[in-house]
């Protein structure tokens, strides 16, 4: 089901939960009673269109409105990223770190197999952060930069710069492997290892694995499909313009 | 066990959409993909490899030479056809065949026939999801750091070889990245935690 812009937006999150993480970073929070999505867009200083588009795209994986999503602004679309890889590295990831932390700390004979989990996420989460800063140290610089040059038609130097030193292609050649870690983690938990005595600790565990996952894969979608396709495009044009 | 991957070719959103929902019935399988779009077909067939191509006739017009490949190559890639009754194909050596009458457990069964076929030609090749124990060893060196090239040295053995052993380990366990393969093998002591780094 679409989300429209009269749907109340308590009833969209009934639909579906997993939107909660997506709506937070907006800086919207629950306790919205009856309010519409409009209302709450106008109230949070939210872009309706970009919101609409951004919530329809998380929710229906065949989703994909060319056209729609080609009017939202570079900029929004990198805020919004940014906000998405904040809300990783200063919550997820340390929660579930923390989670896996307890579980080392309790007296159990398996100690040392709950370490090389704890290694194991450790490795993940320095891989996943170095993934997210070269992002927004490398890529996102790059996509300002290309849209600066479409809107003012001009190469600045320092765009010039930025321009000639990356392409959006080779983002999309390394944008696969974050993922195997993490699938690799919850496949060894669920089929290799013996539970622990805290077994709902554990379980926990493995079910925020999956939402993770699931977050990541809805986030990677608004990379691939709404900013890459968006900057290819834009990459032509400046090659043709100049 | 392996997923089965599915791609879903039909210009009839209908179709495509009533076909996904009713295929998420199908165990061990996924619809990775759906297309609406017939000159997509041949470079998302080529991109994603899927196991099972289901497909409208009228999508597969065109003209790719990879793609034909993809049929010619047998076990490859199963073609399923979406059709108004079965015996409609000549042209195109369809695997199995969906009406549009087909009630949703016949679909379903002609599915699993076909996801059951291609699983059997897996599990032919590899008998079963235990390690060899070449592979065992091929693992301990890999838990160990050893690159492709420094295991072939050290086994007198190709790299060529290296590698499918590889590929069948990370087919075996589901685990594909060198730290999930360490701790599998610190697990079932194909090394000790003091020999890691």
């Amino acid at each position: 089901m679409r989300i429209k812009e009269n749907m109340k937006l308590a009833d969209v999150i009934q639909m579906n939960y997993m939107l909660i993480p997506v709506i937070h970073r907006f800086g919207i929070n629950l306790g919205f009673g009856d309010k519409t999505v409009t209302d709450i867009c106008q109230e949070n200083e939210v872009d309706l269109n970009f919101f609409l588009q951004l919530v329809n795209a998380y929710h229906d994986q065949d989703y994909f409105p060319k056209e729609e999503l080609q009017t939202i602004p570079v900029k929004d679309i990198v805020a919004y990223l940014k906000m998405t890889h904040a809300s990783y590295l200063n919550t997820t990831l340390s929660e579930i770190e923390q989670k896996i932390f307890s579980l080392a700390s309790e007296d159990t004979e398996d100690k040392k197999y709950i370490e090389l989990i704890r290694n194991f996420f450790e490795g993940y989460k320095t891989e996943l952060t170095a993934h997210i800063m070269n992002e927004e140290d490398v890529v996102f610089p790059y996509v300002l930069a290309v849209d600066e040059i479409i809107k003012t038609q001009k190469f600045s130097d320092k765009n010039q710069q930025i321009f000639d030193s990356f392409s959006i292609e080779k983002y999309e050649e390394g944008h696969d492997d974050v993922e195997e870690k993490l699938m690799d983690l919850r496949t060894i938990m669920i089929k290799y290892l013996t539970p622990p005595a805290n077994v709902t600790l554990y379980h926990s565990i493995i079910q925020d694995l999956f939402r993770l996952e699931e977050d990541l894969n809805y986030h990677s979608r608004i990379e691939d499909k709404v900013l890459i396709p968006k900057i290819i495009l834009m990459e032509k044009s400046i090659t043709n313009l100049f | 066990m392996p997923r089965i991957s599915i791609l879903i070719a039909e210009n009839s959103c209908l179709i495509r959409k009533g076909l996904r929902s009713v295929l998420q019935k199908l165990e061990n399988t996924e619809v990775v993909q759906t297309i609406d779009n017939k000159e997509e077909l041949c470079e998302i067939v080529n991109k994603i490899k899927p196991d099972i191509l289901i497909a409208n006739p009228n999508m597969l017009q065109v003209n790719c030479e990879d793609f034909k490949q993809a049929f010619a190559n047998g076990n490859k890639l199963r073609l399923v056809l979406i059709s108004k009754t079965s015996d409609a194909d000549s042209e195109h050596k369809a695997d199995a065949h969906i009406t549009y009458t087909d009630t949703q457990n016949q679909i379903l069964d002609t599915l699993q026939d076909v996801a059951s076929g291609i699983r059997k030609n897996k599990i032919d090749d590899k008998s079963n999801d235990t390690l060899s124990s070449r592979e065992k060893n091929i693992l301990k060196h890999i838990a160990l750091g050893l690159t492709n090239k420094e295991i072939a040295d050290q086994l007198f053995i190709s790299i060529h070889t290296v590698v499918t052993h590889r590929k069948n380990i990370t087919q075996k366990l589901s685990i594909k990245s060198v730290s999930g393969l360490t701790v599998y093998a610190i697990l079932h002591n194909i090394i000790s935690m003091d020999e890691v780094k």
